[in-house]
C-alpha cells in the first residue's frame, strides 16, 4: 500500500461513461466487472470473477469510443474517461455473430439438460441470438454422459470451450486435470486416461460451467431448476462455514450450490460438503422418540419422553447430587440453541460437567477444515464447555466409568462415537444409569439409550453457526422436519419447562440470538438483522470493523 | 512400452540447444513418431513428461494439437489430403472419397491389413500445385486428379511387395 498523500499516489477511482452513465470505478478493473457491478448487463462466458481472464468466448464485446474495433469488455482495464457503449448495432451484430457460431456445433438438447433454466447459452440466445440456423452441415458428434471423473458429468457436444473448467483446475485447485485437447473443429476438453477428473473440490466444474456441458452427477437427471425452491444457507460439513445455497423440491433435498462469499469461499465449496446432505432425508433417520421400557425401547410421544427424561435426570440428581450428570452437546447445534443448552445445564440440570465432542477429519489449505461439523467455535463462545470444576469430554467418559457420573445427556452421538472411540463408548453406555441420547441418526448409542430424543438438521432450522475464524452467519430453514420432530432448541426450551415446572417459553432463534448479542461480549452489536446474508466477525461489531 | 534408450539419449541431447527442457517438446515428439512407425503411443506420454519435466496432460495438449502427430497407429502408407481451400476448390474432398473407396477406410482408420490409412490435413504449402497427397515424408504428390487414385495405391502397394519380397 502507498503511504496516504504520497506523490505517486493513484487516485482512488476513475470516472468511466458506460451506456451514458458516468460510473466511478477502481483504476484497472475490468471493464465487465463494473458493468456488471452496475447492473449493466454484458453478455459473457470465459469471464469468472474467481479466475484469471481467458477472453477466449469474444461475447463481451463492446464499443469503446475512439477505437476502431470492438473490445473485449472482460480485458479492458479501467482507466480514466474511458467511453463505452453497450448498445449500438454493432456490438448486437458481434454477439449474433459469436452465438450463431456457438451454436453451430450445439446439440440443443434443452430438453434433457441440467442446465436448462440456468444456462447462459441458452439465456443469451434468446437475448442476443438469432433464433434460427443457416447451417445445413450435420452437427458435431461428441461423448453424451461421459464420466469424466467420479462426482462430474461430461457433456462434449454442448461444451463452448470457454476454459473456465480448465482454469479452475490450473488456478484454484492446482491439480490440472482439465484440458483442451485438439485443434480448431477437433477441440475438445479432456483428461489424460489416467487421470480422471478426482479432486475434493471439482464439482465446482458444473456450477462454473456456462452451458450444460460439465453437470454434477449426484443432480443429473434429477430435477428441473425451475423447479427448485433455494434457501440460503451454510454448510455443515466442516468449520469452515461456506455459504451455500439449499435446492428443495417438495421438501426434499436436490442440491447444495456454493453462495459467493468473498470473506469465507469465495464462489467455491469442497465436494464433501456439497454432497453430504443424504442424512436429511436418510431413511433410517430417528423421527420419533424412544424410552427404555422393561428392558426394551418403546416409542413414545415426544412429551412422554422428555417427562420421562426430567424425571430420570431429578431422580439421579436427589440420590447422587448435579455432579452425576453431565452433558455432551454438539457443534452441529446452532450458537441459538448451544446458548440454551448451556442455560439448561447451569440453571436446569445444574451441573458443571459439559462439554462438547468435535470429529477431526482432513484439512487442507483452502477451504475444508479439521473440525467436522459447522460450529464448534460458536458452541464454545456460547458456553458448551465445563463449568467451573466440570470435567471435559475425557474426564466425563473416565468419571462415568469410576461410576461417579451416572447420567449423560448425549446431543449427537455418532460425534461422540468417533471422538472417544467405540469401544469406549459402548463401556460409558454399560457403566450409566441413564443416557439420554438426542440425535438424527441411529448410533451404537442411540440403540444403548435408555431414552432416544429425535432431533434436527441443520437444513430444518435457522440459526446462525460461528465458524473457525469466528465469522457469524446465518442458516436458514429449508426443509421442514419430519412429522412430530422439533429442532433441538425447542427440545432443550421443553426439556428446561419439564425439569423445572412452569410454562414452556418458545424457542425463538432470533430473540435467543438478541439474548447472546446482550450476554456474550464478542457478539454485542450483532443480530440477525445485522448478519445479513454474509454474516459479521464476532467481536467485529465491538471494533467498529465490518 | 518404454523409451528406447537411444531415443532418450538423441532427446536429451537436444536439451542445450533451448533455454528450457519443455522446448524439446516438439522434436521429442517427432522423434518418438518416428520410431513408433508414425505414431505416439499414450503409454509413452509420462515417460516423455518426465524426460523434459513437464506434466503428461502438457504432452498430451500438444501432442492432440498439431495433426501431424497421430495418437493412433497409422499405415505403412499413411495418405496426407490437404483439404484446405485451394485444394477443396480443385477436388480434394472427391479425391478423398476415392480413397475411402478404393482403401476401405475413412479418415482416421487403419486398413485392415495395417498398410494404409488416409488423414485430411491442413495446407501443405503448396497451393499452386493442389490438390496435393503427402505419403508418409515423402515429396509431395501434386495436382491429384481422381483417375490417379487408383494408380496411387496400386504403385504403394507393388512398393510394398517389393519390399517384402526383398
Ligand atoms: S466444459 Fe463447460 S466450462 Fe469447460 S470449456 Fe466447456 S463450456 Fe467451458
Ligand atoms: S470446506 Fe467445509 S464448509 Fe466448505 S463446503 Fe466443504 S465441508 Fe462445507
Ligand atoms: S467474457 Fe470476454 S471474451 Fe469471454
Amino acid at each position: 500500500m502507498t503511504e496516504a498523500g504520497g506523490p505517486d499516489e493513484k487516485p482512488a477511482t476513475v470516472r468511466v461513461v458506460i451506456d451514458g452513465r458516468e460510473i466511478e470505478a477502481e483504476p484497472g478493473a475490468p471493464l465487465l466487472q463494473v458493468a456488471l457491478d452496475h447492473g449493466i448487463q454484458i453478455p459473457h462466458y470465459c469471464y469468472h470473477p474467481k479466475l484469471s481472464i481467458d477472453g477466449s468466448c469474444r461475447m463481451c464485446q463492446v464499443q469503446i469510443q475512439g477505437q476502431k474495433k470492438l473490445a473485449i469488455a472482460c480485458n479492458t482495464p479501467c482507466t480514466e474517461g474511458l467511453v463505452v457503449d453497450t448498445r449500438g448495432d454493432e456490438v448486437a451484430d458481434a454477439r449474433r455473430g459469436v452465438m450463431e457460431l456457438l451454436l453451430v456445433n450445439h446439440p440443443l438438447d434443452c430438453p434433457i439438460c441440467d442446465q436448462a433454466g440456468e444456462c447462459h447459452l441458452q439465456d443469451y440466445s434468446f437475448a442476443h441470438g438469432s433464433h434460427h440456423a443457416r447451417t445445413e452441415s450435420p452437427r458435431r458428434k461428441g461423448l453424451k454422459r461421459h464420466p469424466i471423473g467420479p462426482r462430474v458429468v461430461f457433456d462434449q457436444e454442448r461444451c463452448i470451450l470457454c476454459r473456465r473448467c480448465v482454469r479452475f483446475t490450473q488456478e484454484i485447485t492446482q491439480t490440472d486435470e482439465l484440458r483442451v485437447f485438439g485443434i480448431g473443429d477437433t477441440s475438445h476438453i479432456g483428461t489424460l486416461e489416467s487421470r480422471p477428473l478426482d479432486n475434493p473440490y471439482s464439482v465446482n466444474v458444473a456450477d462454473i460451467c456456462p452451458v450444460g456441458a460439465l453437470l454434477s452427477a449426484d443432480f443429473h437427471h434429477k430435477r428441473r431448476v425451475w423447479f427448485l425452491d433455494t434457501t440460503a444457507s451454510v454448510c455443515a460439513g466442516c468449520a469452515n462455514g461456506c455459504n451455500i445455497e439449499i435446492g428443495t423440491w417438495r421438501n426434499e433435498i436436490q442440491r447444495l450450490t456454493p453462495r459467493r462469499n468473498d470473506a469465507v469461499n469465495d464462489t467455491w465449496m469442497c465436494d464433501a460438503g456439497r454432497l453430504g446432505y443424504g442424512f436429511v432425508g436418510a431413511a433410517d433417520r430417528i423421527r420419533a422418540a424412544r424410552v427404555r421400557i422393561d428392558g426394551e425401547q418403546r416409542e413414545v410421544s415426544l412429551q412422554n419422553a422428555l417427562d420421562a427424561a426430567a424425571e430420570a435426570l431429578r431422580q439421579v440428581r436427589a440420590t447422587h447430587g448435579a455432579g452425576a450428570i453431565a452433558i455432551v452437546g454438539s457443534a452441529h447445534l446452532t450458537n441459538e440453541e448451544c446458548f440454551r443448552l448451556a442455560a439448561v445445564a447451569r440453571d436446569e440440570v445444574q451441573t458443571p460437567h459439559l462439554d462438547l465432542a468435535v470429529p477431526l477429519g482432513t484439512s487442507d489449505a483452502f477451504l475444508v477444515k479439521a473440525e467436522k461439523a459447522a460450529n464448534a467455535r460458536g458452541a464454545r463462545d456460547m458456553g458448551l464447555v465445563p463449568g467451573e470444576g466440570g470435567h471435559d469430554l475425557a474426564g466425563i467418559a473416565a468419571a462415568v466409568e469410576a461410576g461417579e457420573i451416572r447420567a449423560l445427556w448425549v446431543v449427537g452421538s455418532r460425534d461422540l462415537e468417533e471422538v472417544i472411540g467405540g469401544e469406549r463408548a459402548a463401556k460409558v453406555a454399560a457403566a450409566l444409569e441413564v443416557l439420554v441420547v438426542q440425535d438424527v441418526q441411529p448410533s451404537y448409542l442411540t440403540a444403548a439409550a435408555t431414552i432416544v430424543l429425535p432431533g434436527a438438521t441443520w437444513a430444518e432450522k435457522s440459526g446462525t453457526f460461528t465458524n473457525h475464524a469466528g465469522r457469524v452467519q446465518r442458516i436458514g430453514g429449508a426443509v421442514t422436519p419430519p412429522e412430530g420432530v422439533v429442532v433441538d432448541g425447542e427440545l432443550f426450551a421443553r426439556l428446561a419447562s419439564a425439569l423445572a415446572g412452569g410454562a414452556v417459553a418458545a424457542f425463538e432463534p432470533a430473540q435467543v440470538f438478541d439474548q447472546i448479542a446482550a450476554g456474550v461480549a464478542t457478539y454485542a452489536g450483532l443480530s440477525h438483522l445485522v448478519l445479513g446474508a454474509g454474516g459479521r466477525n464476532a467481536g467485529a461489531a465491538a471494533n467498529g470493523e465490518a | 512400452m518404454t523409451l528406447s534408450q537411444q531415443l532418450i539419449e538423441r532427446i536429451r541431447a537436444e536439451f542445450p540447444k533451448y533455454p528450457e527442457k519443455r522446448a524439446v517438446l516438439l522434436t521429442a515428439l517427432h522423434f518418438v513418431q518416428e520410431e513408433q512407425g508414425g505414431w505416439v503411443p499414450p503409454e509413452l506420454i509420462p515417460e516423455i513428461a518426465a524426460l523434459l519435466e513437464i506434466h503428461p496432460i502438457d504432452v498430451k495438449e500438444v501432442a492432440s494439437f498439431y495433426h501431424m502427430f497421430h495418437e493412433h497407429p497409422v499405415g505403412r502408407s499413411h495418405l496426407q489430403v490437404c483439404t484446405n481451400l485451394s485444394c477443396a476448390l480443385r477436388g480434394a474432398r472427391g479425391v478423398v472419397r476415392r480413397l475411402e473407396g478404393v482403401l476401405g477406410v475413412r479418415p482416421g482408420e487403419l486398413s485392415a491389413d495395417g498398410e494404409f490409412s488416409v488423414e485430411e490435413v491442413q495446407c501443405l504449402g503448396s497451393c499452386g500445385s493442389a490438390p496435393v497427397i503427402q505419403v508418409n515424408n515423402e515429396p509431395y504428390l501434386e495436382n491429384v486428379a481422381l483417375g490417379d487414385v487408383e494408380t496411387l495405391v496400386a504403385g504403394l502397394r507393388g512398393r510394398r511387395l517389393a519390399a517384402v519380397g526383398e
